[in-house]
């Protein structure tokens, strides 16, 4: 019994438990015909004796096939043996007359449950050939073979019932095979995954190591740190992209990739830990004023200024600050450049804004930096996407 | 290493890359620290905090059999004096947020100077935190997502509008002092601030932890 227990994984368990409610409905079919008919029986005690029998092989069989171990080659033979020696039993208990005036004594709709059980077991072609078996003994018995299936169409309904069982059967286990594979198939990448990032790790902290000692050693071998720092920065992005990605929906883009991407030497971005997300359309714009922003801190603020990148999710509205500690600029300049029409960059930051029924706002001062501090209404859906 | 002098700082450092964990601890040692105890994984950190006691642990977020937050866990619950500083490479993502509220007093990514760890070391084993910008860019996400989260309760940690300034100039790059200028208070009055937002969020973590094993009934010894 502990050999081929497999009813967990077994794709065709449904329909092992919806042929064994067919064989209960067979089985009262076939009681209320033995009732029936066994007064006109030429031995009813041995008819008594075999449908005994009869009700013990069905609830056998029943048992076996929900429990799994009778789903195999050997149990599904037998249960074919039985029903044709039910069949033959006929010619015990009934005369010649009663068998050619009636269908077999066990009834020929609990002798289909041999072809479904084959056609479940081993598909449309097995099912079909044991129906074609079943209905050959019956020939037999009756001794002659009715072609005219207009007005006997059993044999038919066994090869339908043959094919269409056998076939759910076999889709059954496609489908289950495909499923395992897809399984198999997300699990090595999953595992990829895992191994990348932790490959992705040990050469950040390499590169890490060799920007740092680098550094510190100076002369040429800066500059191969310069380069190890580039590389160390540039797949760190990579390894927070990627993880950015999972579970986000194509409509809705997480704001905090684009930005992310403009961190460098000179440029620190802080992001919330969550998703940042808004249309696909407001996040390129957004992205690209804090391009032209960052352009203005390169191209006014002097050689060693840093900008700061904030991005903050308020619920109802985005907010981004792109700080500089450059030299900043006195307001009348500011005015200075308005009026002489200097303002190309700062208009277009604006411009950009505006067009998202957002705002731009600027400050500054002498030795302050310059400070943009960019909004725009979100427009969510009800419940926005969360994560964790 | 032998050395018992009280005022020195003891220091473990928790990395599973040995390179990275040698360096690391060879230049701390030759800053005048004591580098009392090494550990690859979340198992061993646990085990050698209980021993040592360490002033401050430097704790690499990937480790050999978990992460960071949870060796941060582990090295709290043996050792509750120590103070953890993440020393992470993978930059400032979730997992820093996690270790936070584990109970890391700072954070510093790998590509950091020898000077800025040295003295970063230094702070946090004053009991003062260690902030970038990145970091208090996360801890302000994480107050805005708990103020607007569907699971939003009026017990959950909220920030007071100084502490929302005072984050926000961090995230934004000022230091310390220059925020201090700007609201025109005490230098401290800034570092209090900002260690204010950090205990919140390890009470709330704490909180919510408990309410987590008392429904699950975790809280019962078997």
């Amino acid at each position: 019994m502990s050999t081929t227990i497999r009813t967990s994984t077994d794709p065709t368990t449904p329909l092992w438990r919806a042929a064994q409610v067919f064989r209960l409905l067979s089985y009262l079919y076939a009681a209320g015909f033995q009732i029936a008919s066994v007064d006109d029986l030429e031995r009813p005690a041995l008819g008594w004796v075999l449908f005994g029998v009869l009700s013990a092989w069905t609830l056998a069989c029943a048992v076996a096939y929900l429990h799994g171990f009778g789903r195999r080659p050997a149990w599904v033979g037998a249960e074919f043996v039985v029903v044709i020696g039910m069949i033959w039993a006929t010619r015990l208990v009934a005369s010649e007359d009663w068998i050619a005036a009636n269908q077999s004594w066990p009834t020929t709709l609990w002798a289909t449950n041999a072809p479904i059980s084959a056609a479940i077991l081993a598909g449309p072609i097995v099912g079909m050939g044991t129906g074609v078996a079943v209905m050959a003994v019956y020939a037999a018995l009756k001794g002659s073979v009715s072609f005219d299936f207009t007005r006997n169409a059993t044999i038919v309904i066994e090869l339908a019932v043959g094919l269409a069982v056998g076939m759910a059967a076999q889709t059954a286990r496609r489908a289950h095979a495909e499923l395992e594979r897809a399984v198999r198939m997300s699990a090595v990448v999953a595992e990829r995954e895992r191994l990348a990032r932790q490959v992705h790790d040990g050469v950040i902290q390499v590169l890490a190591l060799v920007a740092r000692r680098g550094h510190e050693i100076g002369g040429p071998t800066a500059e191969l740190a310069a380069l190890a720092g580039e590389q160390e920065r540039a797949l760190r992005r990579l390894v927070s992209v990627e993880t950015v990605r999972d579970g986000v929906d194509a409509e809705f883009v997480d704001l905090r990739t684009p930005l992310n991407g403009r961190a460098d030497d000179r440029v620190v971005v802080s992001v919330p830990g969550t998703p940042v997300l808004l249309g696909a359309a407001v996040v390129a714009e957004l992205d690209a004023a804090v391009g032209n922003v960052l352009d203005n801190v390169r191209a006014h603020a002097g050689p060693a200024a840093r900008a700061f990148v904030l991005l903050e999710d308020l619920g109802d509205s985005v907010t981004i600050s792109v700080r500089d500690d450059g030299v900043g600029m006195p307001p009348e300049r500011l005015a200075q450049a308005r009026s002489e029409g200097r303002m190309g960059i700062s208009q277009s930051i604006v411009g950009r804004l505006e067009a998202l029924s957002g705002s731009a706002r600027l400050t500054t001062a002498p030795g302050e930096g310059v400070e943009w501090e960019l909004t725009v209404p979100t427009h969510r859906p009800e419940a926005g996407p969360q994560r964790g | 290493m032998a050395d018992e002098d009280p005022a020195t700082i003891t220091v473990m450092v928790v990395d599973d890359h040995p390179i990275w964990r040698d360096a690391v601890a060879r230049d701390l040692a030759d800053e005048g620290f004591a580098v009392v105890a090494t550990a690859d994984g979340v198992a061993a950190a646990r085990r050698r905090a209980a021993v040592v006691r360490p002033d401050v642990v430097l704790m690499d977020m990937q480790l050999a059999d978990g992460d960071g937050a949870a060796a941060t866990v582990g090295v709290l619950e043996v050792s509750p004096t120590s103070r953890v500083l993440v020393l992470s490479a993978s930059g400032e993502r979730d997992d820093v947020l996690q270790a936070v509220k584990a109970g890391a007093t700072g954070y510093l990514v790998k590509s950091a100077s020898k000077a800025e760890l040295t003295e970063a070391v230094a702070e946090t084993a004053q009991g003062r935190a260690v902030f970038t910008p990145g970091l208090a860019g996360l801890v302000l996400g994480e107050y805005r997502r708990i103020a607007r989260g569907p699971g939003a309760t009026p017990s959950g940690p909220t920030l007071t509008e100084r502490e929302t300034e005072v984050l926000r100039y961090v995230a934004k790059g000022l230091t310390a002092k220059q925020i201090a200028a700007k609201l025109s208070v005490s230098h401290r009055t800034v570092e209090n601030h900002v260690q204010a937002t950090f205990r919140k969020l390890q009470v709330a973590n704490r909180v919510e932890l408990t309410r987590y094993a008392i429904e699950h009934g975790l809280d019962k010894n078997p």
